[in-house]
């Protein structure tokens, strides 16, 4: 039997987990507030659309599809006073005023006919930067020091995967002529340009900056 | 995407023919409108004689009404501003946008998304329980006037009508549903009936939080809101529908009801509006016969 008393490491040689990250507190309370925010937005846009689409299968992806962004903001919501944030709705921002005009563009169709465009919006522009923003997160935070942060990024990764393959299905089995080949080519375009000049979800820097991060340590530590 | 939806611009595919709350009872198969002489209980239940085509008509209601309280939950995400949410503040008084009467707590919000996920279950449920029963999805029209309970512009009012009112109503109809399968030895009904039922108690038990803790400091406000789920509780017993008595198809689930949060004078109440209502339509119905008799007596000299 193993001697229970013989000193053993704290970190077992699987274990390669990194102190340094690139977010300190502060930086990472403001990802947060504004993933919160796009989450928020994204679920009441799921919740509102799904009166004004007929494809049957398309209206339940959708009610289902709300729910997962609504808990997306809800784990957000609760980490905030958890990064000193005691008043969440402080940082519950959008990145920026181009964020804003994403948003507003990407709930502007509603005509019964618009399904693929609602489906382009969210699947084809809004989620893919959600899991960029949100791997970029999970890959470059302090693995031990925001490791609820990363516990909530792996769940909700899990759920963006997910639901990007449903609604990209679905757009694929709604397009069905060259026309609409285009329709949904320029409708992403277009959104895809507002949410250029925002930056990403959490504004420039979303997916990492040009110029070093200084916010946080980013050496030393190291198991 | 405009914020409030009107009833009649609901998208639907091809299959679906929507009518309103006066076409359905002035159809014949509706619960007392047939003119031959009726069976002491209209219960519905295996021994009925029409029992099969009763339950896949209730099973098509439950379905239609499924997707409708799926787009009013989605309707209140989207329709009302989250408490806090200056952005959206700023945008709503941007466009000169005051039609809402209040914003809404984020957890209110939550809460509804998570009742769209359920409904969207609850569809998907009984496009199968349909199919099972050898129903078809457009085999009966679709009485909109339950999307039209989720059409307030005040949050509170939705939650009473939709959540109190037509959840409630719900658990009486899925309690018949699950009681249907179980005398009519049908495990798979009474199984899926049984899990939308542990669902509707929680929706309405969450109209009933709501309702007390938003209003908790607005007597008046509390009190406009128990109006209008009384005003949506007699419009869904119209005809006797459901009651306590015999002669109605849907039964009332008293127990169910109390665990949902309905005090014992509530679950009276609507136990009266409901008998009220079911004796209203019979004496409609006794008008109409004798009016058909005399026409028929007419054509007949």
């Amino acid at each position: 039997m193993a001697d229970p008393y013989k000193p053993r490491a704290p970190f077992a040689p699987w274990d390669r987990r990194e102190l340094p990250g690139l977010f300190d507190v502060e930086e990472s309370a403001r990802r947060v507030g504004n993933y919160k925010w796009a989450e928020m937005k994204l679920f009441e846009a799921l919740g509102g659309w799904v009166a004004t689409v007929p494809e049957l299968d398309v209206k339940m992806r959708l009610g289902t599809h709300c729910y997962k962004h609504a808990w997306h903001s809800e784990l957000w919501h609760k980490r905030l006073p958890e990064l000193r944030e005691m008043n969440p709705d402080r940082l519950t921002q959008p990145a920026n005023d181009a964020m804003v005009r994403f948003v507003e563009a990407m709930t502007e169709p509603e005509a019964p006919e618009q399904t693929i465009e609602k489906l382009v919006g969210v699947y084809r522009v809004f989620i893919p930067h959600f899991i960029a923003a949100y791997t970029f997160h999970k890959n470059n935070t302090s693995q031990i020091t925001d490791a609820p942060t990363i516990r909530s990024l792996q769940f909700i990764l899990q759920d963006e995967f997910d639901d990007w393959r449903d609604g990209e299905m679905l757009i694929q089995s709604l397009i069905e002529t060259p026309d609409e080949v285009d329709r949904a080519s320029a409708h992403q375009a277009r959104l895809g340009k507002l949410m250029l000049e925002a930056g990403g979800i959490a504004g420039p820097g979303s997916i990492g900056a040009a110029t070093p991060a200084t916010t946080a340590a980013t050496s030393g530590g190291g198991s | 995407m405009r914020k409030f939806f009107p009833v009649e611009e609901l998208a639907r595919d091809s299959r679906f023919n929507q009518v309103t709350m006066k076409d359905r009872m002035a159809d014949p198969r509706s619960a007392l409108g047939k003119d031959e002489p009726r069976q002491k209980s209209n219960r519905l239940v295996p021994s009925r004689p029409d029992a099969s085509a009763a339950a896949r008509g209730l099973m098509h209601g439950i379905f239609v009404g499924e997707i409708q309280a799926l787009e009013g939950a989605g309707r209140t995400c989207h329709d009302f501003r989250t408490a806090g949410d200056s952005a959206r503040r700023a945008q709503d008084d941007a466009h000169g946008d005051d039609s809402f009467v209040d914003a809404v707590p984020f957890a209110l919000k939550l809460d509804m998304a998570r009742q769209a996920w359920d409904e969207a279950r609850h569809v998907e449920i009984s496009v199968k329980l349909s199919d099972w029963m050898g129903g078809e999805i457009g085999e009966f029209a679709e009485n909109t006037v339950l999307f039209q309970a989720a059409c307030s512009s005040d949050p509170i009012l939705r939650l009473a009508g939709v959540n109190r009112a037509l959840e409630g109503l719900a658990i009486d109809v899925f309690t018949t549903m699950k009681e249907f399968g179980d005398l009519a030895g049908d495990p798979y009904l009474e199984f899926c009936e049984d899990w939308m039922l542990a669902d509707e108690v929680t929706h309405v038990k969450m109209g009933s939080d709501w309702l007390r803790r938003v209003t908790e400091h607005d007597p008046d406000r509390r009190k406009q809101a128990l109006e209008f789920q009384s005003v949506v509780d007699k419009l869904f017993s119209y005809g006797g529908t459901r009651s306590d008595s015999q002669e109605s198809p849907i039964g009332l689930a008293r127990r169910f009801r109390e665990l949902a949060g309905f005090t014992a004078d509530e679950v009276e109440d609507i136990a009266e509006v409901s008998l009220a209502a079911l004796d209203e339509r019979k004496v409609a119905v006794a008008k109409m016969q004798a009016a058909a008799a005399g026409v028929e007596l007419l054509a007949t000299t």
